[in-house]
């Protein structure tokens, strides 16, 4: 059966069609647009302009630094600050003590969390679950409160000034292991004991089938370990007093002396301690994201 | 090859049981099929097996040697499962290649095994990829090809062909026996789908909630159910079982339920004789055990029962019709001819054969098994 259109038939419709009129661009929905983004660039700029300003005054001389009215973009840009940071101050040391610290902390954390991780998740062990809320439980004790008896621990065992005192006690941390578990538990069973069928030990199953699986979960660990531990400040400066042993954050805060700031030197402190942690956010940034909401879905 | 035998084997979580009691032997080279609906503690049973479950109670043998207390990878069998449980970072060749990796075969036995297994399955374009690039059938292949290669006692399968299309289902299960035939290893089947089981178990286990009901061919326990359960979880539509009472009229025995009156054939009264008038009974006829007759012509035999009833639903599935009559207080389902013109809503009789018709007690078990 032939479907035919006559045009006559449509003509009536399309005179009688009514065209569309332009909408009105303040409708309600584009105002809520317009305030949403507005609220959203106001808070990046309070977010972001102190940074700015930071890196300005790094490249200020002194006398320029508290000119008015102030100036973003310096008028005889300087490296002057830097030059006196790395010249006068054991900066290097401090930054390799922070770097060397961070990757230990995260190269053992990565594995230990992951081991436990694992034991939690999928071994079958009496106790399991009430260790398991135990560590959690830990989690909820402030660092304010464990501070004192954490170095007294440390000082009796001869651990103060010393690497070991930086490195020991952040492992002990139980973020990492809820995070490792939550991410094994969403591997198949069967996988497991496919692997115990085909001849693998526990610590084969480990290695050759669950850490492969997990690979974006311990680089969500590293990042957000080696993170935490690049920025910490209270524990270095409780333990450590040596200046050899300061770490970046202490060493920077040391910059301050009790009447003057010599705030350019300061922020160049500021700048270069921050591009570690900026390089890594720029290339790993989706593990950033993933880490602030891991285990908060139910995959 | 091997044979198998489970020793009053029982499965416990907390109080409750998993697992009672299982006696079962598989002979060497069977293929046998355990079947029942989710939960009947088949693939407890299975994982029983293959020691991925400790064993409550009872001793588990693979040719008269025990291994309840074997680690899996020492027990010889290898296992395909529902869900394939395929190393997904892994290629296919790395995949079939694994158990022997782990158990120290030398690479070059390795790549002859793997090559093998991968010819006789059809995988030799796919070595080199990664499951998530296969489709469900080829990815149930290498489940096979790395259970294959290991060359194993036993074969335990939990559900293989679950996840797959009804086609390819069809597919598989063909390729299944096939290699069976070929390799003649001993094999322990799981399945919810009684299709698959009647179609490839050497004999079926029937189970329900933990405890078995009835093994043997499938076609003595299609034609000869112990119980309701079996009577009704066999068969594809299912059969039509009603519960009534025992009636004697005169010298003959009839059954009723209601308004349905039937006599019952010589046989079938036998059975119920052990049984005192009133006392409680169902009745399972099959579907393909009834006829309909449109124009009423049929005559009452001995073992042939009349009911009028009137066509409530009529659903040609191609090769067969099945009409749903109702008869006041009962449906019956018949399996009738496909051209056969009956009509929702016509008055038919039903020609009720009760030479393989099933007469269940009061605890539900078959007369007949008694």
């Amino acid at each position: 059966m032939a479907i035919e259109t006559r045009f006559e038939e449509l003509e009536p419709d399309l005179q009688t069609r009514q065209v569309a009129k332009p909408r009105p661009f303040f409708r309600a929905d584009n105002a809520y647009m317009i305030m949403t983004y507005g609220i959203l660039i106001l808070a990046t700029l309070i977010a972001i302009v102190p940074f700015l300003y930071v890196i300005s005054t790094s490249f200020k001389e002194t006398r320029s630094l508290f000119s008015y009215p102030p100036r973003w973009i310096p008028d005889n840009p300087t490296t002057v600050n830097y030059r006196k940071l790395i010249s006068e101050h054991p900066f290097e040391r401090w930054l390799l003590n922070s770097f060397f610290v961070a990757t230990v902390v995260t190269a053992i954390k990565v594995i230990i969390d992951s081991m436990a991780g694992y034991a939690f998740a999928k071994m079958r062990f009496s106790g399991r679950d009430k260790l398991f809320m135990l560590v959690l439980l830990t989690l909820m004790i402030p660092f304010s409160a464990t501070l004192i008896p954490l170095y007294i621990i440390v000082r009796e065992l001869h651990m103060t000034n010393s690497y070991w005192g930086l490195i020991l006690p952040p492992l002990a941390s139980p973020i990492g292991i809820f995070m490792m578990r939550q991410f094994i538990e969403t591997l198949p069973g069967d996988l497991e004991n496919a692997a115990r069928l085909d001849g693998c030990t526990e610590f084969q199953i480990y290695v050759r089938v669950i850490l492969p699986l997990i690979k974006p979960g311990l680089v969500v660990l590293g990042v957000f370990t080696f993170m935490n531990q690049w920025t910490s400040y209270l524990w270095p400066l409780v333990v450590n007093t040596k200046p050899e042993m300061m770490t970046l954050t202490v060493g920077i805060q040391s910059l301050r002396s009790l009447f003057t700031v010599d705030w350019g030197i300061l922020s160049a402190g500021a700048v270069l301690s921050m591009l570690p942690l900026v390089l890594v956010f720029i290339f790993l940034q989706r593990y950033f994201i993933a880490g602030s909401i891991a285990g908060a879905l139910k995959e | 090859m091997a044979r198998v035998e489970f020793v009053e084997i029982s499965k416990r979580y907390g109080d409750s049981g998993a697992v009672t009691n299982v006696n079962l032997t598989v002979e060497d080279h069977e293929f046998l099929v355990l079947l029942g609906p989710s939960g009947c503690g088949k693939s407890t049973l299975l994982k029983m097996m293959a020691g991925l479950e400790d064993v409550s109670d009872g001793e588990i043998y693979i040719d008269d040697k025990m291994v309840n207390y074997l680690p899996p990878a020492q027990r010889n069998v290898a296992m395909v499962f529902q869900n394939y449980a395929l190393y997904p970072h892994m290629t296919v060749y790395d995949n079939i290649a694994f158990p022997l990796k782990m158990t120290g075969v030398s690479k070059e036995i390795t790549k002859q095994k793997v090559t093998n297994a991968a010819q006789v399955l059809g995988l030799d374009p796919y070595l080199d990829r990664r499951p998530e690039h296969l489709s469900g059938g080829q990815r149930q292949r290498v489940a096979l090809g790395r259970a294959i290669v290991r060359e194993p006692a036993v074969f335990l399968m939990d559900e293989p062909l679950s996840n797959l299309d009804a086609q390819l289902r069809v597919q598989t299960r063909e390729e299944l026996l096939r290699l069976h035939s070929r390799l003649q290893t001993t094999t322990i089947y799981v399945t919810h789908d009684q299709i698959e089981a009647m179609t490839m178990g050497h004999r079926i286990v029937v189970m329900r909630s933990g405890l078995v009901q009835q093994v043997g061919k499938p076609q003595d326990v299609y034609d000869y159910p112990v119980n309701t359960f079996v009577a009704a979880f066999l068969g594809s539509p299912r059969i039509n079982l009603h519960s009534g009472r025992l009636e004697a009229d005169g010298d003959r025995l009839h059954f009723v339920a209601g308004t349905i009156r039937i006599p019952l054939s010589d046989r079938l009264a036998s059975l119920g004789r052990s049984l005192t008038s009133g006392a409680e009974v169902a009745i399972g006829v099959r579907p393909e055990d009834i006829e309909v007759d449109l124009e009423s012509t049929s005559q009452p035999a001995n073992e042939v029962a009349l009911l009028s009833a009137k066509v409530a639903l009529v659903e040609p599935v191609g090769s067969d019709l099945y009409v749903n009559a109702s008869n006041g207080d009962a449906t019956w389902m018949a399996r009738t001819d496909p051209r056969l013109p009956v009509r929702r809503g016509a008055e038919v009789t039903l020609a009720l054969n009760l030479k393989h018709a099933h007469l269940f007690g009061p605890d539900g078990r078959n007369l007949a098994a008694e």
